[in-house]
């Protein structure tokens, strides 16, 4: 049987053999059971019927042996020996079962437990440390999440959420005094607030304080009570514009518009408080036609 | 260790991967040589002979008048159509390089698309196969899953070929442990490269075991739509199945009866086949193949020269000439030779000072050298004469007294 031995390397090296794999400076081997890795004549483990390996399976290392008469009987070939953990003993046990075995193969089974143990080591060890997981990202499923949170947001309409919000709990009192507005003009603006529910419009600027929205519930017609005392207010306007503004105001004081003026400077600062945003500032005509100005998120 | 030709039993498995009490001797076709360069040949030319011909219309690219213009008028002389009123009209033809024109050495269908391969040569390369087929490890190079069935080659009970259903073959199958190898086709399955995709030829997967039988008693049916799995008559075995792309080793099935058939087939050396006239078993050029053992067996060591351990080196060669060793090695009298000449030399520019001294009367001042040249000289003539008294008187041929000079 062992005649077969240089047949089947001549075979197998000449033409093809299914677990060899080449690359130009050498010539691996695929197989499970070779002891180098490696294609040649006395490491392959097809030419050579009387063989031996060693295996890892789980963290127990074993020796694994073929002889001559069992090459015929493949599921039986290969006899498996239990390494004891101790490496001293090991290399012992190798040596009493491969006795009067080729000398390549002692060599190269011991190299090949020592080189096992001491990757087994390597992963007790990484496993005591932090173990990081790398996770790929996928760029396509990341681009796309990105953007439908993007239009996520938009959709939710988050600024208009909390206006609602805090109307309701001005109404409510939740404030309770702290803002002081004047009866008439509140009054004028929750049912102008009513109107404006029922006619759905949309009107869509900016405040930051609760004092802004007050100026928009006062809506049209006291805006244009406001109109002849206003003056006109640019959206970039520097905080000196808007102190000259102020000053001016003051000076067209009317009995009448002194309420509204209190509100009207009351209003003011918050916008003097130096915003350079891009906030512009509806002035009313008749029918007044909804300006939509372009929301930037300023969360 | 038993020997080349010795024949092992093979015991025959049931359908249910039980051994039966059966054991078979190994036919002889196992043991015959295993010639790769001869099977691939031989397929190489096998598989020619299941190919259609192929040819481009003969006509084509004649089907013009085309006639050269000639020179003259400023265009290449290649044959153009005739005619006007068409785009055509004034293009080249008939030539291989024109749009429109027929190819180059239009494709026959009378080619030679059929090879002939001598009968001994086929027989060989299928014996060849078959016992390529009883090697494990050629069986598991070329890619077979066949680590864990029980023996090879794998014979099993004749049961098997009165299977007519795909359920009792695939459990049949998995039971002998040959399913990995099923397996393994199913996961090849893929589409082929290439445009052999639009020419009927789209799909392409590995092959599986062969399944070779005595008698067909519904076998066929029940592998037949098991993919990868082949299935064959002994009586009728093919090196395309036996060796598919040319390569040994696949991994064959055999039932009982095919078994027993083969010696019958193919023979054994000593007695010729009976299903085949005239053929007997191809004998291997060695019986024994193991090189490396028989390098080192006593019988041949005792036959061969003792080998040259060490290296004989190239020696510069020196002038006998000039170089006096050299010489020696050569001609060992030389030494005798020149001893002679320097000493004779020595001798007679002696006699010439003592002449001198005579005629001038200043007694010479002789060197030790010369001194006891003298007294040897001396010392030997007496020498000679003593033993020339001693001895008594022999023939004349007697050699004289040895005066060593």
């Amino acid at each position: 049987m062992q005649n077969n031995d240089d047949i089947v390397w001549s075979i197998i090296n000449k033409s093809f053999c299914s677990f060899k794999v080449n690359t130009k400076t050498q010539k691996f081997c695929r197989h499970e059971y070779n002891l180098t890795g490696l294609c040649g004549r006395y490491s392959c483990p097809l030419a050579n019927s009387q063989y031996a390996t060693i295996r890892e399976e789980k963290g127990i290392i074993y020796l694994y042996m073929r002889t001559a008469e069992r090459t015929a009987f493949p599921n039986k070939s290969w006899e498996k020996v239990k390494l004891s953990r101790n490496f001293e003993k090991a290399l012992q046990q190798i040596n009493e079962n491969l006795l009067y075995w080729p000398n390549y193969l002692k060599q190269k089974c011991k190299q090949r437990m020592l080189k096992i143990t001491q990757y087994l080591i390597r992963m007790r060890k990484l496993t005591l440390r932090r173990q990081k997981k790398l996770v790929p990202l996928q760029r396509k499923i990341e681009r796309r999440e990105n953007r439908r949170e993007e239009k996520a947001l938009i959709a939710a309409r988050i600024d208009t959420a909390i206006e609602k919000q805090l109307v309701e709990r001005l109404k409510k009192g939740v404030y309770g005094d702290i803002y002081n507005f004047p009866q008439v003009a509140f009054t004028k603006a929750l049912a102008s607030e009513e109107v404006q529910e029922e006619s759905d419009d949309e009107r869509e600027e900016e405040y930051n304080e609760g004092g802004r929205e007050e100026e928009e519930e006062m809506e049209e017609e006291t805006r244009a009570a406001l109109e002849d005392a206003t003056e006109y207010v640019e959206a970039e306007s520097d905080d000196e514009d808007m102190e000259s503004d102020e000053e001016h105001e003051f000076t067209d004081e009317g009995p009448e518009e002194s309420e509204v003026e209190d509100i009207e400077d009351m209003a003011r600062p918050s916008t003097s408080k130096g915003k350079k945003s891009k906030v512009s500032v509806e002035y009313e005509l008749e029918e007044a036609l909804p300006e939509k100005t372009k929301v930037k998120n300023r969360v | 260790m038993a020997s080349a030709l010795a024949r092992p039993l093979i015991t025959v498995y049931s359908e249910k991967n039980e051994k039966t009490g059966t054991s078979l001797h190994l036919p002889v076709v196992f043991k015959a040589p295993i010639r790769p360069d001869v099977v691939s040949f031989v397929h190489h030319q096998m598989s020619k002979n299941r190919r259609q011909p192929y040819a481009v219309n003969k006509d084509a690219g004649h089907q013009t008048s085309a006639e050269s213009w000639g020179t003259g008028r400023a265009v290449a002389r290649i044959p153009r159509v005739r005619g006007g009123g068409t785009h055509r009209s004034g293009q080249g033809a008939f030539g291989n390089m024109c749009r429109g024109g027929r190819m180059f050495a239009p494709t026959k269908t009378w080619r030679r698309w059929h090879r002939r391969i001598n009968v001994n040569q086929r027989r060989f390369a299928l014996v060849s196969s078959i016992a390529a087929s009883g090697v494990p490890a050629l069986v598991m190079s070329k890619g077979h899953m066949v680590h864990d069935i029980p023996e090879l080659p794998l014979v099993v009970s004749d049961k098997v070929q009165s299977f007519n259903k795909t359920k009792q073959a695939v459990i049949f199958l998995r039971r002998i442990k040959a399913w990995t190898d099923v397996q393994k086709v199913y996961r090849s399955r893929r589409l082929r490269a290439g445009k052999g995709k639009m020419r009927n030829r789209r799909r392409v997967q590995r092959r599986g075991p062969l399944i070779i039988y005595g008698e067909d008693q519904g076998l066929k049916l029940a592998f037949r739509n098991i993919p990868g799995v082949d299935v064959c008559s002994v009586k009728k075995l093919s090196l395309l199945k036996l060796a598919p792309g040319g390569h040994v080793g696949r991994f064959i099935i055999w039932t009982e009866s095919a078994f027993r058939a083969l010696d019958a087939i193919y023979g054994t050396w000593s007695s010729p086949s009976s299903e085949k006239k005239d053929y007997n078993l191809p004998t291997p050029k060695m019986t024994n193949t193991d090189l490396s053992r028989l390098l080192k067996a006593e019988e041949i060591r005792k036959v061969l020269r003792t080998p040259h351990k060490r290296p004989v080196r190239a020696v510069r060669k020196q002038n006998p000439l000039r170089n006096v060793r050299a010489m020696l090695k050569l001609n060992p009298y030389a030494a005798v030779l020149k001893r002679k000449a320097i000493l004779t030399i020595q001798k007679k520019h002696l006699d010439k000072q003592e002449f001198l001294a005579k005629k001038t009367g200043v007694p010479l001042q002789k060197t030790k050298q010369q001194v006891r040249y003298e007294q040897l000289i001396q010392k030997r003539k007496e020498a000679i004469q003593k033993s020339k008294a001693a001895k008594p008187k022999t023939a004349k041929k007697a050699k004289k007294a040895p005066a060593a000079k």
